[in-house]
């Protein structure tokens, strides 16, 4: 079969041929897929907008503006405050969901430069024609390019029409942007939801081809348990430390050890995600910890020479590695860091250069080339530096902290409202106790040192301070298995429709907590103890890992790293969460059996309605965490954010309040009906971790839930309303549809509040919100 | 300006249309005036000890009081139910015309909030003043420039005298 581009030849008539009425087709010789094309593949902007139409009109935007103004253009600054409008004429509705669209553009842009840069980088490897072979148990290798390119990638040259289609229709989303064109902020969220689900389907396509072209785990519940934490770095070693992203660099610093019999003679760590994808390049590789660490990891002197690649790196770490006399290389076209490029100087040069200080920092734009000399100044510098820091000593911290004249900038600045200048003033004392605590606590944005007028090195006190505690956080982090399995889908598919497995739990995103790291774990360790399915990525992964038990164990050497009831995965970095996504779409795929490609409406419409999951996004911070959060809400998974979340500016709730809301079509006969409130919010910020786990365990529930499914859930959402919020819920007659959903040890009074709420039952359809899957279920039959 | 109105987050100033600062004198004829006043209290209401025993207090007056995150849990403890919802939640019914409000009986005038996280706080009175024609006042230690009117910058023991001399002028 071929594609693209075909001619039609009347008649040719030469020397040597003489035909007439040809027909010739030229193009991508593409393999034979069974499964027939379904309505959208490739949807541009607008293909998916009734879909969107649907969700928006449940699930409305909820604005909370963090600007009053526009000043994208010359007219402005532009007053919208409470119904003016700006010279353009746009109102504060519209902007709001105007710079939502625009940053959830800069999120999928970071996923899709990163692919893009990993694609090249592999086909560079190991050429177009290498075969995307994701292991025996895993034949869905790629559900969300199915469902939104409707192709079936074979190799890795496959992955770029996946990668242009992308692109053009990121380019499409950002031109609408430009100040005349949309004028309903419904309008601009359908666009940023069709940005959000082209993240999801970039950070797939990089994921695979990392995983093949580096030999990542695929899918293995069993992947390694690796070190995490400040304690676990031999510091008797030249330490390499790589942040960022894209690991194409740290991992050639990697294949360079081993070619070289150096690989136990250097230890090489990193700082968030990059350090994940380090660690399933060879299990030796350490994690240092999520974002929140680079500042306070550099500062502490460890690392002889730091590798910067792209995403959440900070852009004050040439300044912070010049204090610690640690060489940087920077090492990718997005961050460049106004450094001279020296990717086509002869290794020696850069080499020579860097160990003898002439410069303190490089560019190279070669993976390779990094990799040689990152070893090779690390060996010669290490012995130089001798682990050169800059934290204080304890009279220094002493002496530091007698300056502070308690004018609470530091606190006004901090994220999180921390009461610095009181731990300050007993730091003064010598009682070091509370800046220790702080430590917990600091999100590591180093805000406070910027606004202290006096200029006390703020951070570095509180690493002093919580010295000891740092030489003993040593933890246990899985390494990121990717995907997961067809095998492990088959087994949970049907208790997760039917609700019998009370749902999944991602755990995702940053680590701008608004309470310490320590709640994601807490949070995580709730719901496995229930027996949910959870997962994990990213920042939240290495914040969870780091917070041991009284036995010593993180929770990843306490639970299997199997997607099953009461286990716990890791996928691995960022760009990994797409298995998260994909582990949903395989559900319909696999156990129900619908077709994936090019039919994202009816899988959107399939996990919207049957699939328990909930992604919970604790430290967000990011225009990645936005536009992860905005795809898996257009393919109908919730998410829920922690407080700061409040400023992306922007939450799609449902009102339970609304019946008229909670229309769907029984696609068993066609009827309109109205179901009960769930899932009911796409996305929400929770105030506090006791408000999170309450809505998770609610926002869990779908209409399709079996009775016995429907019994299980809401016995665990009794159980944590009572638990966190110290009385049972009041609203549980939303919730019961039938008498057969009521827990059986509470029946007696459950029937008592329902009486005296007039609860009448409800019938429990087969639900769906696209008109048109009715009637294919007919024809199925 | 005095220095205690300005915003306490210095980065949340978000347009031209800021809070007056306000003195418990000042906060009293504010909430009496008012034909349906709230409070929304959040998950941090316990996080300053004596706080949540001034709420009871207000209530008494009879102001409506909202829990939003956990806040509902300390309520109880101390005996008192509450309307509950997220913060969030309660925010979004508040920009519908047609909600009934907390008691049933249509929307409250005069919206304040107290312990909530700073963030939500500062977002909560942004929805409010641009989608709703609803006075909103801060009544946390923290001078929150999205409000209608604000407390200024507090100190602790400050603002324990302010919620005191609240409370006597609402009774």
């Amino acid at each position: 079969m071929t594609t693209d581009n075909r001619i039609h030849i009347k008649r040719l008539k030469s020397p040597f041929l003489n035909m007439s009425d040809v027909e010739v087709e030229f193009g991508k010789v593409e393999e034979e897929w069974e499964e027939p094309m379904g309505p959208t593949p490739k949807p541009s902007m607008t293909d998916l907008r009734e879909w969107d139409m649907k969700l928006l009109e449940r699930y409305k935007p909820f604005y909370t503006p963090v600007c009053d103004m526009c000043c994208l253009c010359s007219f402005g600054k532009c007053d919208l405050t409470h119904g003016k409008k700006g010279a353009c004429g746009i109102d504060i509705r519209t902007q709001q969901a105007r710079m939502i669209a625009l940053e959830t553009c800069i999120g999928t842009a970071a996923h899709g430069g990163h692919a893009r840069h990993m694609l090249e980088h592999q086909i560079e490897r190991k050429g177009r024609d290498f075969p995307i072979d994701m292991g025996l148990n895993i034949a869905v290798e790629a559900p969300i390019t199915r469902t939104v390119v409707g192709i079936k990638p074979g190799t890795l040259g496959d992955l770029e029409e996946a990668v242009e289609y992308a692109e053009e229709q990121l380019q499409h989303v950002l031109s609408s942007l430009h100040t005349g064109n949309e004028s309903s902020y419904i309008d601009y969220e359908s666009k940023a939801l069709h940005a959000g689900m082209i993240d999801n389907l970039v950070k797939e396509i990089g994921d695979i081809a990392q995983i093949v072209g580096y030999d990542f785990p695929r899918g293995d519940p069993e992947a390694p348990l690796v070190d995490i934490g400040f304690g676990t770095i031999d510091k008797s070693k030249p330490v390499i430390l790589t942040i960022g992203h894209n690991v194409a660099p740290g991992a050639e610093i990697v294949s360079y050890t081993e070619e070289h019999n150096k690989a136990e003679d250097i230890e090489i760590c990193g700082i968030c995600c990059t350090a994940l994808d380090l660690t399933r390049r060879t299990a030796r590789g350490k994690v240092i910890g999520p974002l929140s660490m680079e500042t306070r990891f550099i500062r502490s002197g460890t690392a002889d020479v730091i590798v910067l690649d792209e995403q959440c790196v900070r852009t004050d770490l040439l300044e912070e590695a010049a204090k610690v006399k640690a060489p940087l290389i920077a090492t990718n076209d997005k961050a460049c860091h106004g450094l001279k490029d020296r990717s086509k100087d002869p290794v020696n040069d850069i080499v020579t250069d860097l160990v003898s200080g002439k410069e303190k920092a490089v560019l190279v734009l070669d993976p390779e080339k990094v990799g040689e000399v990152a070893v090779r100044v690390a060996e010669m510098v290490a012995p130089k530096r001798e682990k050169f820091k800059a934290i204080p000593d304890k009279e220094e911290l002493i002496a530091e902290a007698k300056r502070c004249v308690d004018c609470e900038e530091c606190q006004r600045a901090c994220p999180v409202n921390l009461h610095i200048s009181v731990a300050l003033t007993e730091a003064a004392k010598g009682k070091l106790g509370k800046l220790s605590e702080m430590r917990d606590l600091c999100v590591g944005c180093v805000r406070c040192e910027s606004a202290c007028p006096k200029d006390i090195p703020i951070l570095s006190l509180l690493e002093k301070a919580a010295e000891k505690k740092l030489k003993e956080e040593k933890s246990k982090i899985r390494v990121g298995r990717g995907p997961i399995r067809d095998t492990e889908i088959r087994n949970v598919g049907p208790p997760i429709v039917f609700g019998e497995i009370p749902g999944i739990l991602a755990l995702a995103g940053c680590s701008n907590y608004p309470n310490g790291a320590k709640e994601v774990a807490e949070i995580a360790e709730e719901f496995i103890k229930r027996n949910y399915i959870v997962t994990s990525s990213g920042c939240a992964a290495m914040s969870m890992a780091q917070y041991k038990d009284e036995n010593g164990e993180s929770l990843f050497e306490k639970y299997p790293g199997d997607f099953d009831s009461g286990g716990l995965t890791n996928v691995g970095s960022c760009l990994s969460n797409a298995h998260i996504l994909g582990a949903a779409i395989k559900i319909p795929a696999i156990f129900a059996r619908r077709d994936l490609r090019g039919n994202f409406e009816e899988i959107a419409d399939y996990v919207l309605n049957r699939v328990g999951a909930v992604a919970l996004v604790w430290g967000a911070y990011s225009q990645k965490a936005l536009s992860i959060g905005t795809g898996l809400n257009r393919w109908g998974i919730p998410v829920i954010l922690g407080p700061s979340g409040s400023k992306y500016r922007r939450l799609y709730l449902g009102r339970k309040d609304k019946e008229e809301d909670w229309e769907i079509f029984n696609a068993r006969n066609g009827d309109r009906v109205t179901v009960d409130p769930t899932p009911e919010h796409l996305m929400y910020v929770a105030e506090s971790k006791e408000e999170a786990i309450v809505m998770i365990s609610k926002l869990v529930m779908r209409p399709n839930d079996t009775t016995k499914g429907r019994q299980i859930k809401l016995a665990h959402y009794i159980d944590i309303h009572k638990r966190y919020f110290g009385k049972k819920p009041d609203n549980l007659h939303l919730y019961i549809r039938t008498e057969g959903d009521i827990p059986m040890t509470q029946k007696d009074e459950i029937k008592k509040m329902l009486k005296k709420k007039k609860w009448k039952e409800k019938i429990i359809p087969d639900p769906t919100l696209v008109e048109r899957l009715v009637w294919k279920k007919e024809e199925k039959k | 300006m005095n220095p205690k109105a300005t915003s306490w987050v210095r980065t949340q100033e978000s347009g031209p249309k800021k809070a007056i600062p306000v003195l418990p004198d000042a906060a009293s004829r504010i909430i009496k005036k008012a034909k349906r006043p709230a409070l929304v209290i959040g998950s941090k209401i316990n996080d300053v000890d004596g706080v949540l025993d001034r709420v009871i207090e207000l209530k008494k007056t009879g102001i409506e009081i909202v829990a939003t995150g956990h806040s509902i849990k300390f309520l109880l403890d101390k005996g008192t139910d509450a309307f509950h919802a997220g913060v969030v939640e309660v925010t979004n019914m508040l920009t519908d015309s047609d909600w009934q409000g907390i008691d049933g009986r249509g929307l409250p005038d005069l919206v304040m909030v107290m312990g909530v996280h700073l963030d939500l706080t500062n977002q909560t009175f942004s929805t409010l003043k641009n989608f709703t024609d609803i006075e909103s006042m801060c009544l946390d230690r923290y001078f929150m420039v999205n409000a209608t009117y604000s407390f200024p910058n507090l100190t602790e023991d400050i603002w324990l005298e302010y919620l005191d001399e609240l409370i006597k002028k609402c009774e």
